[in-house]
């Protein structure tokens, strides 16, 4: 009844008790942040037989809020936003798992785990909510604990990076809260779904602006060339666990905002327009030049984080393409989710598994061997086995190798892709470039792990005894590897719930 | 029925006790608990005016049955309604608000100031009488229904502020305070003209005389230069741009517990005075069509503040300068002449002046140590970490950042801009609202990020930090749950039916 008002009040009753918890032992507090996370998943796991077996396929809790803006407190949950939640908190479980070890040294620790319990509010609600105005405070609520993570806690000039990405990423949204107020100014809603309805009898030209305004402060979000530029700096400089979640979910926050709000709310009242083809195609372009862009850094890139960060660039290019292909066409009753946004989606849970264990793989070589240069590494598989399987693992999935998760839902938009083809032979092009980025993002992922893993030591400080790292690091890098080989293997629970989705 | 003693009794009990604390005083110095008794009489007199207000409003509210909206109450000494020449009060929703507003927001601010301006020695009575009084002349402005009496007591709460600024007697704040008195005097005489075209033109003073007459006029020529005078003397009074300067140098100037007041109180009343007498009275557009106007001016207050504050170094000028982009944004919502810019304006009274108030009081706390300008807030997260948070939610709120108060009046403001297709202003709103977020995340980059010149922590008073923090917590509920305050904004936007050509 209550599951997903719980998912908000849990972790904001927590922060106080997590704070408590750390002042006696960090370790209690990251354990707290964990357990909390677990309760908000099994939570969420808790609506899936109604989204299931409902005949609309949501989940709804409507709670009273602020009548004179039309705004309820609506939760909401359907097949893909629950989907994207559950893999949120089990993101935020490993981060606070991992953080145990990995922040050991650091100060001020309570204040650390309070500020990424308060978060993960911000992450899991961003998706679980059907109201305009609850949706930007989560938003932002993602934005300010993370800005005081990564400033406080970050390396090399940690603040400066934490500038550049509050600055980015609040400029992007400001422009979709003018995107929000001109939606209630002309709808006299705020919910999405009475908005998406509303929008068909409005001038088109007002809903041009609307959705424009809408995607781009979200593209600013998702970290799409030309508005990347505060990823690279914050992902890179942000303490392991938090980059994780920066790559996993702020950014499939910003793809799943332009899928729900852009696609699936603003769009219709467009498609079939010029304007509307032209809006897609304009995505497509967008969407492989981060591609390319990312994945050609990427091989040059010799900072360890970075060159990660630079990937991340081009998988929100493939998500990009992906979106891309969403129907052009009006849609005439009610339509079954197609192969390509089914594989989207599915792309942003294994991508944010792989590059959470990515970043965290990559977080543990920092953290044994102080080096950041992967040309001052080599030779570490002797050393870390553990930290080599999972780091092979996060590495061959993001190549998109079966049978690790990001193989199927790459095949799966290249699926639909070929399907629109069919349709509209602009996407041809594309298609055959987004091919290559596969093989070029093979190439960077070999490349880093014959760097880091393979050959003799090369440098002095890696002459030094390394050991492998500490025990909580492990299980929070093997439920990574775990959750990455089942979504390649079996990625059907997710895939049947995100299928349950139907566009109105 | 309301009578003229429940109107009058709030100012005059504040006036009473204002005019006994000299007295009291005396007897309260002889005594050993001098601080606890100065606490309990200030707070008896804020009880006795609080349940002065609340009378008034229960009794104006049980009025009207809850479908019909509230009428415009006149109460005039003679006891003869729209006489050409009495003085007269009229109540309505906004009045209650804004006297509602004062006594709580001046009751935070007085006890603040009674630990911050050493209540032992000898003229602090004067400074405490003196802000008694004049939340007491801001109560008649508000309460007031003609112009005549609305000039009187607005003149002398906003003269009487210079006593609250002069209160240190340096000659910096002398001068500043020359300056300021000079504007106001200036101000007065352009308001005392304008008033008298308008007498001659009508006949009468009293507001809604006034505007039936205005609605019926031919000759609209002389209304405009009327038009001109009051608005050039109200803006000069609530520091809108090209008539700011004078508040920059009189709020820093002033002891930091005097400008807490004057952002809260004075302010908020000047804006009010503008939204009473350009909304209700003068011109409804359908007389002068001023609406461009104001717009421009909103637009160059924004830009100018925002700019003028960028370049600051001393926190608490940046601050003054950011009380001059409020009245942009202020003026964005009364430009719309909209039900939501009303609503938005009357929020943003109270946000606005909390925020405001907040900020002076932290930096009250933190000059008591010399810190003044950027350099030397270098490391204050770690000397002072309460003021520093609290300073830290107060930037937001400023900034718009959810789910601080601010955030939600900014939302309003500027959706009532895009309502009355002026997105222009929505977007230049938004744009200098970005402009903010970076200075002010440039103060916490220095009170963070950068070391102290030395490490020893600074002890906090207690006394001080708890009025400090019954702000946070008013900025933070009532930014989650505005509904509290829309509760008393509703009937108000009801009322509006009356008033011809407002957009409802």
């Amino acid at each position: 009844m209550y599951a997903l008002l719980l998912v908000f009040v849990l972790p904001a009753l927590g922060v106080p008790f997590v704070y408590m918890a750390g002042k006696k032992s960090p370790r209690a507090a990251a354990i707290l942040v964990a357990l909390i996370a677990l309760a908000n998943m099994a939570l969420l796991f808790t609506t899936v037989p109604t989204i299931l077996n409902s005949p609309n396929h949501e989940y709804v809790e409507p709670y009273d809020w602020i009548p004179i803006l039309e705004s309820e407190f609506t939760l909401f949950a359907d097949g893909i936003s629950v989907s994207l939640a559950i893999i949120t908190s089990a993101l935020i479980i490993v981060a606070a798992l991992f953080s145990i070890n990995y922040m050991k040294e650091k100060k001020n620790l309570p204040v650390y785990y309070s500020l990424l319990m308060l978060l993960s509010i911000g992450l899991v609600g961003v998706f679980i909510t059907s109201n305009l105005l609850l949706f930007y405070f989560c938003w932002e609520l993602m934005l300010v604990p993370a800005y005081f993570i990564i400033g406080g806690w970050g390396y090399r000039e940690p603040y400066r990076a934490a500038f550049k990405f509050f600055i980015f990423t609040h400029a992007g949204a400001v422009f979709v809260l003018l995107g929000i107020g001109a939606i209630f100014m002309v709808t006299g809603t705020t919910d999405m779904f009475d908005a998406q309805a509303a929008l068909m009898s409005v001038s088109p030209d007002l809903v041009r602006w609307i959705l424009l305004a809408l995607t781009a402060g979200f593209a600013v979000k998702m970290a799409v060339v030309p508005v990347h530029m505060w990823l690279p700096d914050a992902h890179s400089e942000a303490p392991s666990p938090m980059s994780a979640l920066l790559s996993g979910v702020i950014i499939s926050a910003g793809a799943y905002a332009i899928l729900r709000l852009s696609l699936g709310t603003v769009f219709p009242a467009v498609a079939g327009t010029t304007f509307g083809i032209d809006f897609l195609h304009g995505l497509t372009i967008f969407g492989v030049i981060s591609a390319f862009f990312g994945s050609l850094i990427a091989l040059v890139e010799t900072d360890i984080k970075r060159l990660i960060a630079y990937s991340s660039i081009a998988h929100m290019g493939y998500v990009m393409f992906g979106l891309s292909l969403f129907p052009s066409a009006p849609i005439v009753g009610t339509v079954a989710i197609t192969a390509a946004i089914t594989g989207t989606v599915l792309h942003l849970l294994s991508h944010a598994v792989s590059k959470g264990l990515f970043f965290l793989s990559a977080g543990a070589i920092m953290h044994q061997t102080e080096i950041r240069d992967i040309r001052e590494m080599g030779g570490l598989a002797g050393k870390m086995p553990f930290t080599a399987v999972a780091s092979t693992t996060a590495a061959l999935s993001i190549a998109g190798t079966p049978p690790f998760a990001c193989f199927i839902s790459e095949f799966l938009i290249f699926v639909g892709a070929f399907e629109v083809i069919n349709a509209d032979g602009f996407f041809l092009l594309p298609t055959a470039l987004m091919l290559v980025v596969t093989v070029l993002s093979l190439a960077y992922s070999l490349r880093y792990l014959s760097h880091v893993f393979l050959g003799q030591p090369k440098s002095e400080g890696e002459k030094k005894k390394i050991v492998d790292v500490p025990n909580y690091m492990k299980v929070a890098m093997a439920i990574l590897v775990i959750l990455v080989i089942v979504l390649g293997i079996y990625p059907t629970f997710f895939v049947h719930l995100i299928n349950t989705v139907q566009f109105i | 029925m309301v009578g003229i003693v429940d109107v009058v009794l709030p100012i005059v009990s504040l006036v009473t006790f204002a005019l006994l604390t000299l007295p009291v005083f005396r007897v309260i110095r002889k005594t050993q608990h001098k601080t606890a008794l100065t606490l309990i009489w200030f707070s008896t007199a804020f009880l006795v005016s609080g349940a002065a207000v609340a009378n008034l409003a229960s009794q104006y509210y049980s009025l009207a049955a809850p479908p019909s909206p509230l009428p415009f109450l006149n109460i005039t000494l003679t006891g003869t309604p729209l006489a050409d020449f009495s003085s007269a009060f009229m109540i309505d929703g906004i009045s209650i608000y804004m006297a509602i507003m004062f006594v709580a927001v001046s009751a935070v601010v007085l006890i603040y100031s009674i630990f911050y301006v050493d209540s032992s020695k000898r003229p602090s009575e004067r400074y405490f009488a003196i802000m008694l009084i004049l939340t007491a002349a801001l109560m008649g402005a508000v309460f007031s229904g003609d112009l005549l009496t609305l000039f009187i007591f607005w003149e002398a709460a906003a003269a009487g502020s210079s006593f609250l600024m002069i209160y240190k007697k340096d000659p910096v704040s002398l001068n500043s305070t020359l300056k300021y008195l000079v504007m106001i005097i200036i101000a007065s005489a352009f308001i005392v003209f304008g008033l008298s075209i308008v007498y001659s033109l009508t006949g009468s003073l009293n507001f809604w005389a006034v505007r039936e007459a205005l609605m019926v006029l031919a000759d609209k020529n002389l209304l405009l230069i009327a038009f001109i005078f009051i608005v050039t003397g109200y803006a000069i009074e609530a520091a809108i741009v090209p008539f700011h300067f004078w508040l920059p140098d009189a709020y820093t100037a002033a002891p930091s517990s005097s400008a807490a007041f004057l952002s809260a109180l004075v302010d908020q009343g000047s804006y009010y005075v503008l939204i009473r007498v350009l909304l209700f009275i003068l011109t409804p557009p359908s007389v002068l069509n001023w609406t461009l106007m104001l717009a421009v001016m909103a637009a160059l207050t924004m830009i100018v503040g925002n700019m003028f504050a960028l370049i600051q170094d001393n926190v608490k000028r940046l601050i003054a300068n950011i009380c001059v982009a409020d009245v942009g944004y202020n003026l964005v919502g009364i430009t719309s002449v909209t039900a939501l810019g009303l609503t938005g304006n009357l929020y943003f009274f109270l946000m606005g002046g909390i925020t405001t108030a907040l900020s002076f009081m932290a930096i009250g706390l933190i000059s008591r140590h010399g810190f003044r300008t950027f350099d030397d807030f270098a490391g204050l997260g770690r000397k002072m970490p309460f003021v520093s948070l609290a300073l830290v939610i107060a930037g937001l709120s400023f900034a718009g950042v959810p789910p601080f108060g601010g955030f939600m009046a900014k939302y309003l403001v500027f959706t009532a801009a895009i309502q009355a297709n002026l997105s222009w202003l929505a977007v230049i709103g938004v744009l200098t609202s970005v402009l903010q977020v970076a200075y002010l995340l440039r103060l916490v980059n220095y009170m963070y990020a950068k070391n102290p010149k030395d490490d020893h922590v600074i002890k906090e008073p207690k006394r001080l930090l708890i009025p400090i923090f019954i702000l946070v917590a008013a900025i933070i509920i009532l930014g989650l749950y505005p509904q509290i305050v829309f509760n008393l904004i509703e009937p108000i936007t009801k009322q509006l039916q009356f008033i011809p050509q407002f957009t409802p």
